[in-house]
């Protein structure tokens, strides 16, 4: 891996991180709404898409270059 | 021995099974954490207690999320040949593990007073954090495993699997952690 693309990775999960807080800040609202099971269980569900593809690199098992 | 594994290295072939190997294991936590989730709702439905301490929740669910960014920093670093800034950010991942054990201590103990194990719903919340917190502590350890190996220069750019399989290991525990928060202290 290229050293000088490290900032630039690290980057991406800074905005990762962003997202997740965002998303956990609308769960708490979402709580409140009408049908809040569902609404909690998509945002999880986006949520765990994130940490899979972003952090865990769920992507590499059917492209192992990445 | 194959020269690539004498000089702690994975070929293609054994990291690609590796990799298999943890997703498969990721997938039968899983499986672990969703029957006691699905005890939860089958339990109470939708129902939990007034007195639930929601900013403890919320506090420890970002500091969870918080230690997932520093644990990608660090196998980011390792994978860059930046060793200090993996091992500073595996420091980081152990302190934060630590806060939100504290913080679910804390939670406990407001627990034990107004839903006690032995009702229906402080069975599945102490069941659910315990389970999840043998997770945590489990992770936190590992993760001193390759701060202590990183620090005697273990690990390097291609030849970081510990680091890799530890860190998702981590993220696993986020994941967790992102379905029992709602189901504990947001639905109902």
């Amino acid at each position: 891996m290229r050293p000088d693309r490290l900032p630039e990775k690290l980057s991406v999960g800074g905005r990762v991180f962003g997202a997740l807080g965002v998303l956990t800040a609308v769960e708490w609202f979402a709580a409140r709404w009408p049908g809040a099971l569902l609404w909690l269980t998509l945002i999880a569900l986006g949520k765990t898409a994130l940490i899979a593809e972003y952090f865990m690199h769920y992507s590499q098992l059917v492209r192992p270059e990445e | 021995m194959h020269p690539a594994e004498a000089a702690g290295r994975l070929s293609a072939h054994e990291l690609q099974n590796a990799r298999l190997g943890l997703w498969l294991f990721i997938v039968s936590e899983a499986a672990l954490f969703s029957a006691f989730i699905a005890a939860r709702y089958l339990n109470l439905g939708t129902s939990r207690p007034e007195e639930l301490n929601q900013l403890l929740g919320l506090g420890i669910t970002g500091v969870l999320l918080l230690s997932s960014l520093t644990a990608y920093r660090a196998e980011t670093c390792i994978a860059h040949g930046d060793r200090p800034g993996f091992l500073r950010n595996v420091l980081w991942t152990v302190l934060l593990a630590g806060v939100f054990l504290v913080g679910v201590v804390v939670e406990w103990g407001e627990g034990f007073h107004y839903f006690p194990p032995s009702t229906r719903y402080g069975t599945s919340f102490f069941s659910l954090t315990g389970l999840h917190g043998l997770h945590v502590l489990s992770g936190a350890v590992l993760l001193l495993g390759i701060y202590l190996h990183g620090r005697r220069g273990r690990y390097g750019p291609g030849e970081y699997w510990p680091v890799e399989g530890v860190v998702k290991y981590w993220h696993f525990v986020d994941v967790a952690w992102v379905f029992i928060y709602p189901t504990l202290y947001l639905v109902g």
